[in-house]
């Protein structure tokens, strides 16, 4: 019978199983001490100093491996975290514009506080979305219109970062000269073709604030015996019938007198940077009482209502 | 005139085990891919299974899986019976069907590395070891498996060079 190979076969398969069993249970029955934990305490033994010195033979593949895995992680994590930094660069700028825009309105806020403007005035924010291409025209487009209940000739105010003068850049941006429902073209005051009645706020001398040339913004028909001084303030005088009395137009920068003019030559200086200007405010000023128009036409003939083109 | 010594087969074998336990202590414990290392007593014991065929190959795996036990520190019996199964499986299988190509030998390394650490990662489990199966199952048994059948091919090539093992089919190894 022993003499049939798959019998053998079997026979052989048969022991091996059963020894591996009894060394298994043999191995969990023994106590740590036991023949069988001994033979592996024993194997380490002699496997140690050959598993040392293999260890130290390896150690340099071993670290270059693992220098490239981390070079490899490095490189990835540096890609993630540029990505990151990309989105968070965008998080950062998004935030610091919040915080201008913030900042702007405050201070438009604060501008609609200071009890200016007549009472009972109401206040339509804006934000700048056009502006004129070129020097010879002084306008912007602003994203409130008819809808929001802007209307011809309503004035406009502003408030940007201060120049260096008082009132941290409020002051008079313009007047609204064209409307559709949702837009609106406002002319600004240093456009060649705008005119407003200001006042010297100290010495209370009268005139017109007018652009003789682009950038350059003059207030003109000031009687010569006037006291006019550098670092005045100027402001609207009330008289025409759209802008109301009281709204800082700017500064006086220099005065000047010339023998042959009968009017002071006074250079002022706007309160409102109008390069940077982003949001504005319309003032919808409550209905007033009608004025004789020719009587406004002696007072101030240049400022009166411009039509729509 | 010239005398070829004839080494018997069992001292070849045994040569090769010995050789297994020193790569296998110094060098391929050391090389963790995928979070686990490769098993050269079970790949060997898949090896010999399918070109000497069961009885040596449950002898093989045998021997192998008690040096692994001992080796690894592990209860002594429990590789030993596991790769003493799969030696005598395997070698069952090439016994009566042949090994057609090495893609059989990378396959059969891949299985036999799958259920040699599920049987032994159910036994951890019924021992009370902690941890989840399916943890067990997705960062050791799925891992060795797939490395043993990728350490398997190149080794299964070099022994047929080395003239240690047949080549699949009686022609030389190859992959097609």
């Amino acid at each position: 019978m022993l003499r049939d190979p798959d019998v053998r076969r079997r026979l052989l398969f048969g022991a091996l199983i059963v020894i591996s069993l009894v060394l298994l249970t043999a191995f969990f029955r023994e106590p740590a001490t036991g023949a069988l934990h001994g033979l592996q305490r024993g194997t380490l033994g002699y496997l140690t100093p050959l598993q040392s010195t293999a260890t130290r033979a390896i150690e340099p593949f071993q670290e270059g491996y693992r220098w490239a895995g981390d070079l490899l992680e490095a490189h990835s994590r540096n890609e993630n975290l540029q990505t990151e930094l990309e989105g968070l660069r965008g998080r950062v700028v998004q935030l610091e514009e919040a915080d201008q825009e913030n900042r702007r309105l405050k201070e438009l806020l604060d501008f609609r506080e200071a009890a200016i403007f007549p009472a009972g005035s109401e206040f339509v924010v804006a934000r700048v979305i056009g502006r004129s291409p070129t020097r010879w025209q002084e306008w912007v487009h602003i994203d409130k219109g008819s809808a929001d209940g802007l209307k011809l000739n309503q004035p406009v105010v502003g408030a940007t970062n201060a120049t260096g003068d008082s009132l941290s850049g409020k002051g008079l941006v313009g007047k609204v000269v064209g409307v559709s429902e949702n837009a609106a073209q406002i002319q600004l005051i240093t456009d060649p073709e705008s005119s407003v009645a200001a006042l010297i706020q100290q010495s209370r001398a009268r005139g017109i604030v007018v652009v003789p040339e682009a950038g350059r913004l003059v207030m003109d028909y000031v009687e010569r015996d006037q006291r006019v001084e550098a670092k005045q303030i100027v402001e609207t005088s009330g008289f025409g019938e759209v802008y109301p009395k009281g709204i800082p137009v700017g500064v006086v920068q220099t005065v000047g007198e010339e023998d042959v003019n009968v009017y002071k030559q006074i250079e002022i200086r706007t309160f409102v940077d109008f390069g940077v200007l982003e949001e504005v405010m319309v003032v919808i000023s409550p209905a007033v009482p009608n004025v004789d128009e020719s009587l406004m036409e002696k007072l101030n003939p240049t400022d009166k209502p411009v039509a729509t083109p | 005139m010239t005398s070829v010594v004839r080494i018997p087969d069992g001292v070849r074998l045994g040569g090769m085990l010995l050789v297994a336990v020193a790569v296998q202590a110094v060098v391929t414990s050391r090389v963790l891919v995928l979070g686990v290392s490769a098993d050269l007593f079970l790949v060997l014991a898949v090896l010999v299974a399918l070109g000497r065929g069961s009885t040596k190959g449950a002898l093989f795996g045998f021997g192998a899986g008690l040096l692994a036990d001992i080796i690894y520190l592990e209860p002594v019996g429990l590789r030993t019976f596991i790769y003493l199964m799969l030696g005598y499986g395997v070698g069952r299988y090439s016994e009566i069907l042949g090994v057609a190509s090495a893609w059989t030998v990378v396959l059969l390394a891949a299985v036999s590395a799958f259920s040699a650490e599920l049987v032994y990662g159910l036994f951890q489990v019924l021992a009370g070891q902690p941890g989840s199966f399916w943890a067990m199952l997705q960062q050791q048994v799925l891992p060795a498996a797939l490395l043993d059948a990728l350490v398997a091919a190149p080794l299964y090539l070099g022994l047929v060079r080395l003239g240690m093992l047949d080549p699949p089919g009686g022609a030389g190894p190859s992959f097609k």
